[in-house]
């Protein structure tokens, strides 16, 4: 069996770093404990070596199609969408009287980190339909509870979020989809969605989309947007199914993801679909965002795994390929030399450690996120605010971070082939492919930008902020007990100070009313940003580990230990050094990216 | 059917090998565990499917220290009813099966299942001694185990081909690939585990009759060599000269 993640460090991550028991003190959380959680880790990886790993590559080489009406779809996600359902994969997270068995957020994460790595194609179908099924849950009626919620957590049916039109992705204001009030209390739907990952294919008997449409004559903008059940088939009195005139138009053909349908649906044709509305009208986008805000960490850790995986098979090639001979002390090289293995190389080993780097900081860092949602759901008074807060900010980081550096990560696994990366009989063209979707859907990176700066980062005046710098500062000061790792502390804890620079210079744009200036150039401070979060996550990490070598409380190989403090110190040097240039380009009062009088690019 | 099920722990089959004491012990130092996957994939499963099917009890039983106890969680998180865990750490196959026969004498068991070996020594020693203790009949690398009434049949593999037996009574058998299909623990069952019995019981009075002195490792493998399609030559002398297989 391949290697495409480590069980060690994903405990490693989940028991010392964020201390799962700490989670599991919550009453919430009573059945849990770390030796169940060890368990449950290790079967979710024999599922996933059984399941998954063995099919990642023919769902690429057997993509889905659409023929005769109908998506075809690798029928192993009929098999294990089936399986999901008996191993309560599907709602994890929900109450014990939903159906659910109130998992911790942070251990549906790991256990979701084993899945996406083995084969990034199947989780979103298992993750959707709990997606789905959860915004039933909190928001519908019992009525329609009832109706929907227990066949989509069998796995029997699967569930969507479908809220892209063609001429509406990025700014939902402008979706034109309606919504007309039967007689029968129920709604009458209109219109096309495209883009709905897992819409439709022959192994689930139904699917249950949760559709944003407004209502006639509610307001333009996001104000006038409501949720609705749309089913593909309506439940009938006589517990049959009977068409509900949703229409599978196509699928699109993709670069990566091909396992994974992508299908375009369309309402109403023959003006016989019916929708449910959920909660009230014109609240379909608060609520849409409850599981927007989930699938952006699932997004995250989505990107996280796929560099995961690339990693792996990297690190395994490098210790397989001999080429070229180590230079010998004058700076030659000995022909009659043994050809040495490409890991001895400096250059490769630094695009291993970058590669590392990357993957496990963002492992870390979605992992904090994930264990901020559960503190925000079963804390109390102030502690719950501030958790929700720091979730609140750290969610654009956690989805946008491993997305755009794990393809960084991915791109130099690659370069590790040579030019067999380059070929399709090794792995790593198709974890390239894959990653690349991670930073358009669920919200651009552009559009996680603006929220990170132009709302997360100002919300309840700054607070999430303050925030972030009282949980760096303990980080590093829990490091400078130990001196190996004190200059690294410092360095974070002065980049941290550069942090207050930035928004000094930033903030007086939105206070004079020039939020374009204020937000254009919020990519960079999105780099920014996530890159000294990662560090923080490091620094955390470096410290438990310099900790267990210490005190002798090993339960891994030392090795493991000293490997991570090493990574460490390589995100500082090569990464964190980063930082000063784009702080200059945010400081930097010159605007050449808004539109003057004159159109410049050409 | 009352049913025992030996389960035994193993290093991960990832896990870097090394030994101390002057060769003499394996070194655990930062090693994780896991069930051995014949007993874990194939008796155990097989023992719960009889119990699922016509009733009774499936127990698991180990010998070993309380680090076992998460390996034993898994048992019963797949669905044993109860456990034990005979708080030793025998140093020979012998000893261990004297052990499990000893508390296995009285439970008044149909079936006694192990795996067909441990996948980290890979002995295959126990099963035959536990029956020999228990002065049972043993059926080795059992493939097929179905029940007709209170007559087992059993097909075991052999050389090029299989062979069926039946037998009415209890007896000991130990499991190969294909008596039945892992099963991955499903949440409901983890958490029910922990409410599970496992009782730990101190060890019978035993010698351990031989000990090991020494392990070797084998021989360090040298990396990868490619060579052009087209140089058979070279091939030959490299298999030749260096691989030394032909
Ligand atoms: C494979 C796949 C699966 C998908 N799955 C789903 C699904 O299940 N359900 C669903 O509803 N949707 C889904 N989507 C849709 C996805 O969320 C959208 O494609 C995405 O939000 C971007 O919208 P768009 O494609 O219309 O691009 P546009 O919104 O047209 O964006 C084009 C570019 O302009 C930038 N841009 C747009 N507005 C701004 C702005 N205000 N400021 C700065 N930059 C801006 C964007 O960042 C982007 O770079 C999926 C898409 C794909 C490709």
């Amino acid at each position: 069996m391949a290697n495409y993640m480590s069980v060690e460090t994903l405990k490693f991550l989940m028991n010392n770093v964020h201390d799962l028991n700490e989670v599991l003190k919550a009453e919430r959380y009573a059945d849990y404990d770390a030796e169940s959680v060890d368990i449950l880790v290790d079967s979710i990886k024999d599922w996933a070596d059984k399941e998954y790993y063995p099919y990642f590559t023919e769902m690429d080489e057997k993509p889905v199609v659409y023929k005769d009406g109908k998506i075809i779809v690798h029928p192993q996600i009929g098999k294990v969408m089936k399986q999901a359902g008996e191993q309560g994969f599907l709602g994890p997270t929900f109450d014990y009287e939903d159906g659910g068995t109130q998992m911790p957020h942070l251990v549906q994460a790991g256990l979701n980190h084993i899945l996406e790595a083995a084969n990034n194609n199947i989780p979103g179908y298992i993750g959707l339909t709990s997606g789905a099924a959860q915004l039933i849950v909190n928001f519908a009626s019992q009525e329609l509870k009832d109706m929907f919620v227990p066949k989509m957590l069998t796995g029997e049916w699967g569930g969507t979020m479908a809220l892209t039109e063609p001429q509406a992705g990025s700014s939902l204001s402008d979706i034109v989809t309606s919504a007309k009030l039967n007689d029968d209390g129920t709604y009458a739907i209109e219109g096309q969605k495209i883009f709905i990952s897992g819409g439709d294919h022959e192994y689930c008997d139904n699917f249950v989309h949760l559709t944003l449409a407004r209502i006639e004559g509610a307001p333009a903008g996001t104000k006038g947007i409501s949720l609705f059940v749309v089913p593909k088939h309506r439940p009938t009195a006589d517990g049959g199914l009977e068409s509900n005139d949703v229409i599978t138009a196509g699928d699109f053909q993709k670069l990566g993801q091909r396992g994974y349908a992508t299908t375009h649906l369309v309402y109403g044709e023959n003006n016989n679909c019916k929708g449910w509305l959920v909660g009230a009208p014109n609240k379909g986008l608060k609520y849409m965002f409850l599981m927007m805000n989930g699938a952006r960490i699932d997004v995250g850790m989505t990107a996280t795994s796929t560099a995961t995986a690339a990693y792996h098979a990297s690190l395994q090639y490098a210790n397989e390929r001999p080429q070229g001979r180590k230079m010998t002390s004058d700076g030659s090289k000995d022909a009659a030399a043994e050809q040495t293995l490409i890991i001895n190389h400096p250059d490769v080993r630094r695009m291993l450690l970058l590669q590392k780097a990357i993957v496990e900081g963002s492992l870390s860092l979605v992992l904090e996120a994930a264990k901020q949602s559960d503190f925000a759901h079963t804390g109390e008074g102030d502690f719950k605010e501030d958790s929700h807060d720091r979730l609140e900010f750290l969610t654009p980081i956690a989805k946008t971070y491993p997305s755009e550096m794990g393809r960084i990560a991915i791109n130099n696994g690659l370069q590790i082939f040579g030019g067999y990366g380059f070929c399709m009989d090794f792995p790593l063209q198709q974890y390239y492919r894959d990653i690349r979707i991670m930073s358009l859907y669920e919200g651009t990176t552009g559009i996680q930008s603006l929220d990170l700066l132009g709302r997360k980062s100002t919300m309840k005046n700054g607070k999430a902020l303050q925030l972030l710098g009282k949980d760096v500062m303990e980080a590093v000061e829990a490091a400078k007990t130990y001196d190996e790792l004190k200059p690294y502390a410092n360095k974070l804890a002065g980049k941290m100070q550069e942090v207050q620079e930035v928004m000094m210079a930033l903030l007086p744009h939105a206070m004079k009313g020039d939020f374009q200036r204020f937000l254009s150039d919020a990519t960079i401070f999105m780099e920014y940003m996530g890159t000294l979060v990662i560090a923080w996550q490091w620094l955390k990490m470096a410290t438990h580990a310099k900790e267990a070598l210490v005190t002798g409380n090993l339960i891994y190989i030392s090795d493991f230990y000293e490997s991570k403090i090493h990574t460490m110190k390589f995100f500082f040097k090569y990464e964190v050094a980063r930082t000063s240039g784009l702080k200059d380009i945010l400081l930097d009062p010159e605007v050449l990216t808004i539109l003057k009088e004159k159109e410049l690019i050409s | 059917m009352n049913l025992l099920v030996c389960i035994s722990k193993t290093p991960e089959t990832t896990a870097k090998i090394g030994f101390t004491d002057g060769d003499s012990k394996f070194n655990e130092e930062g090693v994780q565990f896991i069930m051995n996957p014949y007993d874990e994939w194939y008796a155990l499963v097989r023992a719960i499917e009889l119990k699922e099917s016509v009733g009774g009890k499936v127990v698991a039983i180990n010998v070993g220290p309380a680090s076992n106890d998460v390996v034993i969680r898994k048992a019963l998180a797949i669905g044993a009813d109860e456990a034990v865990r005979i708080n030793a750490q025998p140093q020979s196959a012998m000893t261990t099966a004297k052990y499990i026969a000893d508390y296995a004498k009285e439970g008044n068991f149909d079936i006694v299942f192990l795996g067909k070996e441990t996948i980290d020594y890979n002995g295959s020693e126990v099963g035959s001694m536990l029956a020999e203790y228990l002065d049972l009949p043993f059926f080795s690398y059992a493939s097929k185990l179905e029940m007709d009434g209170s007559k087992a049949i059993i097909t075991r593999d052999v050389e090029g081909g299989q062979e069926t037996a039946e037998y009415t009574g209890s007896f000991v058998l130990s499991a190969a690939k294909g008596l039945a299909e892992q099963r991955i623990p499903n949440m409901r069952g983890i958490m029910m585990a922990k409410r599970k019995p496992l009782n730990v019981i101190e060890p019978t009075i035993t010698e351990d009759l031989s000990v090991v002195v020494k392990y070797e490792l084998p021989e360090a493998k040298s990396g990868v060599k490619m060579l052009d399609a087209d140089d058979m030559d070279e091939l030959v002398r490299l298999l030749h000269e260096e691989a030394k297989v032909i």
